[in-house]
């Protein structure tokens, strides 16, 4: 890097030639030097990634383990204790639907109407209230949210490195 | 001669598992890496850090990597978006001068009464002025004048890393550069004054 690369870039922009400016810019900005890692840099992301890798196995065996474990759980117990505590599940469970699913078809219906209810009133409602011209303010209102929506969304996107200013 | 593999054949082998292929690839991109973050950070440690963490979430997901893409083009993509993660969480100070300096750049000021810029550029202190005067533009000006002009990428492969239009790209290079411009002038880095021609000398 030498002051004539500097004098032919600086030149460059103030006449704004873009192209020669680029091209001046980066025979220059080529002699900055570039930010080197520690020696051990490199060794320590192949440390990182095969601990990562090895957890990940680990994890994976246990869960498969874990899983088997279970199945097999699950099928001695089917084998083992079925004949003994079936008659008191099967009693408990006809016991429990006797008793519940009476109530919980009483509240359904009970729901179900006020809900019904509900909706002829905001039937009505809505019918009195809605006309051609409420619904089309109703609609550009919804557009200019949705642009004004957008737009925050924009701003946002070219300012998020800029929020965090450093 | 050994030919040199491609980035995408060092992806496919280390998501074969294959260490070596991983720790060349790690190899090829631990300067860019730390470079890049460190001009986002402004801080040698974390930049490390965050390097390693890019390249850890690069492991993670090289199975989502397209061989059809340009390695390096998805590589900054994904360090990139490690750095903004951390950015956002924490939010940095300004950089001083002062800690500039500490980090190991020479700040900018010319001492005119001890030496000339002339003088100066010889002992490599252009160089730092002009990494130093990086270190002052946006950050979003700063990670385009880094990905184009240090790490060698075209500007619709730089658009896609940061996810802007082409246009816009070209446009931060443009006022990164006026603004460097500015602020070398600044400091007293602006255009030598024209040699008088033999012919017009009195």
């Amino acid at each position: 890097m030498d002051r004539k690369q500097l004098d032919a870039w600086l030149k460059a922009e103030q006449r704004g030639e873009d192209d020669a400016a680029d091209a001046a810019f980066a025979h220059l900005f080529a002699a900055v030097p570039k930010v080197q890692p520690r020696s051990a840099f490199v060794e320590q992301a192949v440390i990182i990634a095969s601990r990562w890798r090895a957890r990940r196995r680990w994890m994976l065996t246990v869960a498969w383990t874990a899983a088997a474990a279970l199945v097999v759980a699950a099928a001695v117990t089917a084998l083992v204790a079925s004949p003994l505590l079936g008659g008191s599940f099967v009693k408990a469970v006809a016991f429990l639907s006797g008793h519940t699913v009476p109530w919980l078809v009483a509240y359904a219906s009970v729901a179900l109407h006020g809900w019904l209810t509900l909706g002829h009133v905001g039937a009505v409602i809505a019918a009195a209230l809605i006309t051609p011209g409420r619904a089309a303010a109703v609609v550009g209102v919804e557009l200019l949210g949705i642009a004004a929506f957008y737009a925050l969304h924009r701003i946002a996107s070219t300012e998020r490195l800029g929020d965090a200013q450093v | 001669m050994a030919v040199q593999r491609s980035d995408a054949e060092l992806a496919r082998d280390a998501r074969s598992g294959s260490e070596a292929a991983y720790r060349e690839l790690v190899a090829r991109y631990a300067t860019p890496a730390v470079n890049f973050t460190f001009r986002l950070v402004q801080d040698r440690a974390l930049a490390e850090d965050l390097a390693q963490e890019g390249f850890l979430r690069v492991y993670q997901r090289l199975n989502t990597y397209d061989p059809e893409r340009k390695f390096s083009s998805w590589f900054f993509q994904v360090l990139r978006n490690v750095t903004i993660d951390y950015l956002r969480v924490n939010r940095l100070p300004t950089a001083s001068l002062d800690a500039l300096q500490e980090e190991g750049h020479q700040i900018a000021a010319v001492d005119r009464g001890s030496a000339s810029p002339e003088e100066l550029a010889g002992r490599g202190e252009l160089a730092a002025a002009v990494g130093a005067a990086l270190s002052r533009i946006r950050p979003e000006y700063r990670e385009v004048v880094v990905l184009r002009y240090q790490e060698g990428l075209t500007q619709p492969e730089i658009a896609e890393i940061l996810g802007l239009p082409a246009g816009t790209v070209k446009t931060y290079l443009h006022r990164a550069r006026k603004e460097l411009a500015e602020i070398l002038a600044g400091q007293g880095w602006g255009p030598a004054p024209a040699e008088p021609t033999a012919g017009k000398a009195v």
